[in-house]
Order: structure tokens, then sequence, then C-alpha cells
């Protein structure tokens, strides 16, 4: 529904930036979808003057016309309307504008006269329902200035969704009352007038209710001789910001009354209504009715009619008939406010597909209560602005009065229990009070509370907690906090898919206990000045062999692979992550965790179809390549410091400065002094070993992005070639992919090959190159020439020889 | 003339029915119904027929040509039927030879349990805590409530690393640490190492993991306790296990009590494993005692708290039946393989 700043203005006496009310409104339950600044279209239209208008010959109507529209030189304007006459002030759309939210102006020709804008009737700018001709605007309007200027067209507009709860928000009093209560102000409501009236009604009218389970009430009111004709500005205005168009004063008073109160009326010409009656009841089997829509209804039984003494002049709560409808030439009037009941209203919009603003609001359950109001409303306005003789007394069917009458009994303690929060007694009563809550009874421990008509919603104690702290605020309810974020989620996470990864790479994981002997290190030839040097040492150890906080992982592994062997267990691929503890030299202590694996044996079980081979330094690689992969980190590799592997058969992993740990094939003697016999078993062990402390603190937490998907496809290309065994293969990919590294997507060595064929020295190396660009499909040609450009840069760099 | 289609037709049938093979069978085509066929150069005499007839003749050589081409394709038919069944009869295999199994490691029983017994408390809304393995004397003893001539700070009990700084002999330091460093509510788990001057034996390490729990809060009392006991119990060893609590001391628990819970082998009736008696122990629990709370700094009249402590050793062992502790710690892949 849309909602007026100024008509809200109206009603409640805001002080608050239209902006900031949106939020006001959202966060007290009436959630704003969108803003609208009115007069926004018609900012694109200038006022302008006729400077002349000649006929155009071979036309009857047409006129050429120079105007003036504020800009330096008069334009050329052709125009069909017959008021149109030099002097006269305009509304003018000029090229480019829009009218109508969809027709573009643009340079037209006419009778082969160029013609640069159009001159506007009311109605094609939305103000007005007239087309007779072109909008005249007053002789002293300013040629130049923007038609929503001109026209003090300037409003706010809250599109906003009312929950089905609450039809009295289906109104802008309903909205102006919340705004009362939460901003503690005044509710104005427009007062019913007196006024001089003539003749019963009783003698116009008969009035009959007959499925009074249907229809809970009917009030009718009559008036004689009121003039028909175009609205006020200030009714227009209201009903264009709320996106409703204006038709004529009698229609748009009872628009307007629907869009203020949510409570939908009807207007009838009297003098259409056959035999002075006014029936309401069951439609006939199939009888036909001709909608204000111009749509002929089929009826069943269960459709609720207002009739005449013959036929049916409304389709109760839903829409007018043709039959009845007010027109220019009406002089007499009936006003319906009445009551229907909304499963029928329901019931009939859904089975004739027909919706209207008054069925929509109907089939949420209105008040039988409000009629009262909204006919006073109509009458005061309609005597207002149409004139015409009120007759006297009233027609008013009401069969059961009393049943609207609530009371609820709230009690403060449990607000507080429910909102954990202790809001102000005072507080409560003025939220209730404004929202139209009768306080009966004022006792502290329990008030009592008659609710209002309009409220049908509110029946229960809990439901007036939700008022009170909905205009107290959700936001004003403070935390209540359970847990303390002591957890490390992030470590809790990262050490599980460490450990995971691991699993998936095809390891087990073994535990050992937290302490060692030291001298395991020494076997490691780790150097005096290492960290893993930094011992604590127990003062009561249970023997030797646990005689300190181990500094490495690395003892252990080899221990497990030992005791494996040794039990026919040859093929071990184990993995430990666990704690290192560190004396630091202010006599406290470090703990770390770190990750180590072991490979050696079998890569995997032998299987009948192909057989196992030794693990080897480009498993244990691989499985750090997995690794580094899920930490986002950029990480480089150096020939290994550590003395315990083999000679440039290991790698110490770097990220920036940092050393992360190392990985390699362990030397065959340091293996031998944790008693295994590499020689005799034909395999040797891998190694690696990570500060995972160091890596959690370093890594790269942020999700991956997604990376849209190449609609192009993949080229591939191999390249084979002789080159020197000293030659190393990441400076080749590098040199590969450096030609063009946005084409270049992915550059795999397929194959070595040593020995027969290939010259002492060198080996042959087989590449595997993906390319692909992302905005175009790779034409043979442009890849034939990059190939030959990455092989002429490699022949340059490398001396390699194509095979 | 009709003469003549019929021999064609003859040939060709007799000739396709001996064709077995698709390239003997495009060739066969060309021959029949091809450019250099019999039948087309047929068609060429047509200029010599006399022009009456002409359209006759074309009907019958234009009727012959289809069943030509009809017996072609029904021969297709019949050669891809032969090919689909040599295909799929030529190639048997051996059902009963074992899959390419997926190269697979395995978590250590021991981290399998410590998950899932954090899973079990991360969903009844506790938070995870970590502490060091290496601890002084204050927040492993002191601050809980231990006397300072305890018997359990012997250096038969605890392994010293200086004269008070020791190796932690209870994820309990935990507690202290947490309460030292937040106010109440509080609603963690801690699993971690403790260390005990124990020789290692079927049912004893001098290494060992405890979980302890602790909640403190307003409104926190025994009967809190016995439902976090229960509904822990009950998500690790099932529905029908029993948890009861019977009296105990410990120095920072007030009231204190020992945890059973009902044989997880015999389901209470009396087996080997617990010794007949139907339960199994299975850690300490308690309130905890309120100078414990004032040490740390919260307000003992106004918090009220629980805690327990439960061996992820023991929890594993009665799991997965496995008798000896000592099979925990010697990583025998023929052990760790059975978890995968």
């Amino acid at each position: 529904m849309k909602i007026s700043y100024k008509w809200l203005k109206d009603y409640v006496n805001l002080d608050v930036d239209p902006k900031i009310l949106e939020d006001h409104l959202t966060f007290a339950g009436i959630e704003v979808e969108a803003i609208e600044q009115i007069g926004e279209d018609l900012q694109q239209f200038r006022v302008a003057e006729v400077l002349s208008a000649k006929k155009v010959e071979g036309s009857d109507h047409l006129q050429v016309c120079q105007v003036n529209d504020g800009s330096d030189e008069p334009l050329q304007v052709v125009c069909g309307a017959p008021n149109c006459r030099t002097g006269l002030k305009v509304a003018f759309a000029p090229i480019g504008s829009i009218i109508g939210g969809e027709f573009k102006i643009k340079k037209a020709k006419l009778k082969g006269l160029a013609s640069h804008g159009m001159i506007c009737s009311a109605k094609e700018l939305g103000i007005s329902e007239d087309h007779e001709g072109i909008m005249e605007l007053k002789a002293d309007a300013q040629v130049g200035q923007d038609l929503a200027t001109y026209l003090d067209f300037n409003d706010i507009v809250y599109d906003v969704e009312i929950t089905p709860n609450r039809p009295d928000l289906l109104g802008i009093i309903g909205v102006a009352r919340d705004l009362s209560a939460l901003y503690h102000k005044e509710l104005h409501l427009p007062q019913a007038k007196e006024w001089e009236s003539r003749g019963d009604v009783k003698d116009s009218l008969n009035l009959e209710i007959e499925n009074k389970s249907k229809c809970s009430r009917y009030i009718a009111t009559v008036i004689k001789n009121v003039e028909v004709k175009e609205s006020p500005d200030w009714l227009k205005k209201r009903l264009i910001a709320v996106g409703l168009r204006p038709i004529n004063n009698i229609v748009d008073i009872t628009n307007f009354i629907l869009m203020e109160t949510g409570h939908p009326i009807h207007a009838f010409d009297y003098d259409k209504i056959t035999g002075k009656k006014i029936l309401v009841r069951n439609a006939y089997e199939q009888e036909k009715f001709l909608a204000l829509n111009g749509e002929i209804y089929e009826l069943s039984q269960d459709d609720l009619v207002i009739a005449d003494a013959e036929k049916a002049i409304g389709l109760a709560g839903v829409m007018g008939g043709a039959n009845s409808e007010i027109t220019a030439k009406t002089t007499n009037i009936v006003i319906e406010a009445a009551c229907f009941d909304y499963a029928s209203i329901r019931r009939t919009s859904q089975r004739h597909k027909l919706f209207s603003d008054s069925s929509y609001r109907f089939e949420r359950a209105l008040s039988p209560e409000t009629p009262s109001f909204v006919k006073d409303r109509a009458r005061d306005l309609i005597l207002e602005l149409a004139g015409g003789q009120l007759q006297s007394g009233n027609l008013d069917v009401y069969p059961n009065p009393d049943s609207a009458n609530i009371m609820v009994e709230l009690r403060p303690a449990r607000v507080e229990l429910v909102l954990g929060t202790k809001i102000p007694l005072t507080e409560m009563k003025s939220y209730l009070k404004s929202l139209g809550l009768e306080l009966i009874t004022d006792n502290p421990d329990k008030l009592k509370y008659k609710i209002p008509h309009f409220r049908g919603d509110l029946l229960r104690e809990i439901d007036l907690i939700e008022e009170i702290v909905r205009l107290h605020g959700y936001n004003n309810i403070p935390v209540k906090t359970s847990l303390q974020k002591i957890m490390n989620h992030k470590h809790f996470r990262f050490e599980r898919k460490i450990k995971d990864l691991m699993v998936r790479a095809g390891l087990y994981e073994v535990i050992n206990l937290t302490l060692f002997d030291p001298q395991s290190l020494d076997k490691l030839q780790v150097g005096t000045e290492d960290f893993r040097r930094r011992l604590v040492e127990l003062k009561n150890p249970q023997s030797n062999l646990m005689r300190a906080m181990r500094t490495s992982l690395i003892p252990h592994a080899l221990n497990c692979a030992e005791y494996n062997i040794n039990r026919g267990n040859k093929d071990v691929r184990i993995f430990e992550l666990n704690k290192i503890i560190l004396n630091n030299s202010n006599k406290t202590t470090e703990e770390r965790k770190f990750l180590t694996a072991l490979l050696t044996g079998n890569r995997f079980d032998n299987y009948w179809k192909d057989k196992s081979g030794k693990c080897d330094f480009y498993d244990i690689k691989g499985i750090i390549e997995d690794l580094i992969a899920e930490t986002n980190l950029d990480v480089s590799y150096q020939v290994s410091n550590e003395n315990f592997y083999r000679e440039d058969h290991a790698l110490d992993i770097f990220w920036k400065k940092l050393k992360l740990g190392s990985l390699g094939q362990i030397d065959p003697k340091i293996a031998k002094s944790f008693e295994i016999d590499t020689v005799e078993l034909k395999q040797d062990v891998f190694i690696f070993d990570l500060d995972l402390t160091q890596l959690f603190e370093i890594m790269n937490f942020s999700e991956r992005e997604f990376q849209e998907i190449n609609k192009f496809p993949n080229v591939h290309r191999d390249l084979s070639f002789n080159v020197n065994s000293d030659i190393k293969v990441a400076d080749i990919i590098h040199s590969i992919k450096v030609v063009n590294k946005s084409i270049m997507k992915n550059v795999l060595l397929m194959d070595e090959y040593k020995g027969k064929n290939i010259p002492q020295g060198k080996r042959s190396l087989t590449f595997s190159l993906t390319l692909n660009s992302e905005n175009k499909t790779l034409t043979d040609k442009f890849v034939e020439q990059l190939i030959k450009k990455v092989i002429q840069n490699l022949e340059k760099k490398f001396n390699i020889e194509m095979r | 003339m009709k003469e003549k289609l019929k021999q064609i037709i003859t040939k060709a049938e007799s000739e396709l029915n001996l064709i077995t093979s698709k390239p003997d069978l495009l060739n066969a085509k060309s021959r029949i119904v091809g450019k250099k066929s019999e039948i087309n150069s047929l068609m060429k005499n047509i200029k010599d027929v006399a022009p009456e007839d002409r359209r006759e003749f074309g009907q019958l050589i234009n009727e012959a040509k289809n069943y030509l081409q009809e017996l072609i394709d029904n021969r297709t038919k019949v050669i891809d039927e032969l090919i689909y069944k040599e295909q799929v009869t030529s190639s048997r295999i051996d059902l009963t030879m074992p899959g390419r199994r997926t190269v697979q490691g395995g978590l250590h029983p021991l981290t399998k349990i410590w998950r899932e017994v954090e899973d079990t408390f991360l969903s009844m809304g506790f938070e995870i805590a970590d502490g060091f393995d290496v601890e002084d004397e204050f927040h492993n003893f002191d601050a809980l409530n231990t006397p300072k001539d305890h018997p359990s700070r012997n250096l038969a009990d605890t392994f010293y690393v200086e004269d008070n700084i020791l190796l932690r002999t209870q994820t309990s330091t935990v507690q202290i640490r947490t309460m030292e460093n937040h106010q109440p509510p509080i609603r963690i788990i801690a699993p971690g190492r403790c260390y005990r001057n124990d020789k290692m034996d079927a049912s004893h390490s001098p290494v060992f993991h405890q979980v302890e729990a602790l909640v403190v809060d307003e409104n926190i009392s025994f009967a809190d306790l016995k439902d976090t006991l229960n509904m822990f119990v009950q998500t690790m060893f099932g529905k029908d296990i029993k948890s009861r609590i019977r009296p105990h001391f410990f120095p920072f628990t007030e009231p204190s009590a020992e945890i059973d819970i009902s044989c997880v082998s015999c389901g209470g009736s009396g087996c080997r494993i617990c010794k007949n008696s139907g339960w199994l122990e299975m850690g300490g629990a308690g309130m905890v005692d309120p100078s414990v709370l004032a040490t740390v700094g919260i307000d003992p009249e106004k918090y009220t708290g629980y805690a327990f402590g439960l061996g992820i050793d023991r929890i594993t062992m009665l799991k997965y039946n496995i008798p000896d502790m000592r099979i925990l710690f010697e990583n025998d892949l023929r052990f760790l393989k059975q978890y995968r």
C-alpha cells in the first residue's frame, strides 16, 4: 500500500525527516519496500507559452505553433487541440521526455511540418481525467519552470507491506495512529460536522438486508442535487500521490475515504435505483452483472449483491455496477457505508478473479463499527465539495452491535519475563492508549484494557506485549549473552581440515606421547643452536626415553615406521598432528602445533591390474602441494639445510622469508640410526614437517570467489624437446607461461625420458599446454604463432632441441 | 523388361544374404543401386522406349529400385545386430576379481571419538576451550582448592619441570584460565592431554586424554549437571545407557560425585568388562566449589556452576571394545587400519 508523507501529517504532527521515518516505519513493523518522490516525472515537463498558432492547410484541426519553453530559440510544434491559441501558457513535453511511463517524445513530422515536442492535456500528464484539449495554465505561470514546481507536486510516498493481521493499517489514519503511539504524539482525526438537512431519508429510500450473516452492517445516506465536477487540486494531489487517477469529485471522495480510513465506501446514482429500494441479498443463480470495469459476471447464490427493486447494482464489497455509476449527469446520490463478511468477499473475489482495493480490504475482516465514521466523513466531504441537500434521518441496519467488545488483561511482570527487560509502566500505558486501547482497571499488577473495534488482532495478553515491544523498538531490547566467544572456531576447523586432507592423501594418523628422548635430536644431527634444542626437561622422568617434552614429531614418526616395518608392515604412510613444546629463555614455555608425515614402501597396495611402485620424493611433494593449495598461500622452495635429509633430495618451504617446514628423503645413515635399513629394505623414507601454528597465523582464510566458467573451449598443445639435464623444469614452465600469461592457462609436465636415443647429459621433456581466452575462441593461426614464439623463446634461453 | 528386373532382384537378394560385414555391404550397395549399377544403366534406356510407355517404364524401374534399397536396409539391420551381439559376447570378465580400491588413510580411533565428543557438546551449545600442557602449580592445584600438602602434588604422582611448573594432571586448569578471563555465562568443554606419573599398563598411561566440561551462570544446579551428563552419555553410547552419580571427594567441587554409566557391554546384567557390577566408572563431577569461583573473581553468591571430567581414552576403549590402553599409542597399522 502507498502512504503519502504529507497525507500522514494531516493526522499526526510528524517532525522527522522522511528518510528517517522510513526506518521508523520498518522497525515498527510496517515494512517499507520502496520510497518514491512524487512529481519526479513531472519535472521533465516545462511551462511554455504559445507565441503563435496558425491553421495547417489541408487539416481541419491541426495548428502549427511557435512555442517558447524558456530555451534560446522558439520551437515549432504541431498541435491538434482546439483550445490551443496564441498567448496561452501550456504544459510542454520536450523531445526526450517520457509520457505515461512509456511514450517517448521524438521529433515528428505532421502534414510535412516538423514538430519539436508536444503540448499536453492533463490526462496525458496523469493529473486528471480531463482530455478535452490541452491543459491551460495560469496566465502568470513562469515560462521554463518545471511542471512539478509549478503544480506544487512534491511529496514522499512509501510503498509499505501491511501484514495480514493488521487491516487497520490499510488506511492512512491507521498508520498515523501507530506513529502517534511511536512518537507519543496526539492523533488528530477529522471531526464530523453539523449540516442542515431536509426531508426524511426514509421517503427517498427503503433499506433491507436479507442475508444478515454476510452483511453485518449497512448505512445508506442520500444527498440530492450534488454537482459532479472536477475535484479541487488538494484532493487530486492526494489521490495521485497514492497511485489513483482523479475522476470526478464524488468518485474521488469515495477513493479518498478508502485510502484515508482503510474502509471502502461506494456511491450510487440515486436516479438509477429502481423502486427507491436498496436490498442486500444473495445473487440469483446465473444472475448477470455488468461491473464498473465493463466486464459481465455470471453470479452464483454464494455471491452477495446490493440490489434495487429489480436488479443487482453492486457486487457487495467488491465492485459497483455500471448500471448505477456516478457520471457527469448525476445529481442525486446514495452513499453506502457497510461491512461484509470477509470469507464471503474472498470467495466471490476468487470465484470471479475480480480483485479491487475494496475486496482487498474487506477480505481482511473490517470492523462493523467503522461505517458510522466513514459515513460522516463522506457526507461532510461531499457537501463541502459537491454541494447538495442532505436527507434527514438514518438508514442504518446493524443487527448485532455489541459483538466487538473485547477486554484483555496485561501483567507488567509478564512483559518483563517475555521481553527480558523492564519497560516503565508509563511507557507501556502511553503506547496502548495511543493505539486506542481504553484502560478499564488501573491495577499496577494487572491492567485491564478494552480493545478498540478496529484492532481485531488483539485478543490476548501476548498480543499486547507484542504491541509494546514493537513500539518500544526491537533494537532497544538488550542482548542477553549466553556464549562468551571463547572458542576459536577458525582454528578448530583448520585442524580438522588438515587432518581430513591427510586422510584423503592416504595417510594414517598416529598418536604418540608428548615425551621423548632428546638423544634422538643428536641422531637427527640437529644443530645446537636449532630451536628444537630448546628443551623442556622433567625433574622426575620415569625413564630416559621420556625425559623431555618433544620439540619435533620426526623422531616418533621414524619410531613408528621402524615399529611397523619390524612387524611386517613395510608400506608405511602415516602422519601426526600434535603439539611440540619449547623452552623460552624467560622460563616460560611455548606450545606449537606441528604436522609431520612419513612415507616409505609401496605407493599403494599391489593390484592385479597394475603393480605399485615405491614412494619417492614426488609423492611427499605432492601431498605438500595439495596442502598448500588449501591455504591460498604463495610459497617458495629452496634446497633444504636440514642435516637429516639426503643431500640435494630435500626442500625447505618458505612463505616470504618465513620457513614453514621442510620435506625430503631421510638420509640413509640417519634412517639406519633409527634402525631402518633402507638399503636392505630397498625402500627410502620420506618425510615432511610443517609448523602449523605458523601456517595458521599467515593463512588466507577468505572464501574462494566464484570464477566465471569460460564458455570458450580449451586448446591443448604438446611440446617435446631435448634439453640439458641441469635446466630446471620450474624455469622451463615459467618461460612458457611468460610468453602470454592470460592465454597460457596451464603448463603440465607430461613425461621425462633419459637414455636410449637421448644424448648424454640431456633429457627429453614433454609438456602439455592448455590455452584459453575468456573472450574469444582461439584460432589455429593464433595458437600456432604463439607456440612458435614459445619454442623460439625456449631455444634462445635453454638451447632446446625440438623432437 | 519385367524379366530383367526380376533377374536383378534375385541376384541382389542372393548376394546380400552372403554379406556379414559393414565394408562388404557398402561395396554391394554401390554395385546394386550405385551409379554404375545394372538398374541405373537400365534407366538410361528410357529414351529408346516409346513415349506412351515411358511412364510405365519409369514407374517399374523406380519400384524395383525402391525394393532393392529396402533389401539393403534390411540387411544393414541384420548386420548391425550381428555386430552388437559380437560386441557384447566377445569380452567376458570375471566378476569375482577384486575391484580397484581408492587409496585412503584413516584417523586414529582416539581422534574419531575426540571429534564425536566435541560435536556432541557443540550441539548442546558448548564452546571448546584450549589450554597448555605445561602449567603452573597455581592453575593445576592452588586455584582448584587443592591443599598444599595434598598427595596428588607429590613427585610420585605429578611430573615437574621446575618447582612450581608441572605437566597438568587434569584439564581443569582450562576452567581456571577461562574463568580468569571471562565472566559468566560460561559454557565450555576443554578436551586435552594430561600427565600423571603412572607406569604404562593395560589401563594406565603417563599421558592420557580428558575432556572437561564447565558451566557457570545464574540458576545452574545439580539437576542441570545430571541432565547434561545424561544427554552426553546417551548421545555417545545410545538411548539405553543410563548414567548415575555417587558421592565422592574432589577438592574443587562441592558436592562432588563420581560418574558411572550402565555397562555398554552387558547392559547392566554384569560381565567381565564391568567386573560384574553392571556399571562402568567414567569420571568425576560436581558443583564448582564457591571458593574456586571466588578465587577467579566470580561472585559465588550470584553464580553457580557445575564441572565434570571424562576420560577420552576410556570412552574410546569402551566404544571400540579395545582391551588394552597401550594399543592406542603403539600405532600399529594393523590396528589403525581397523578404524578407517
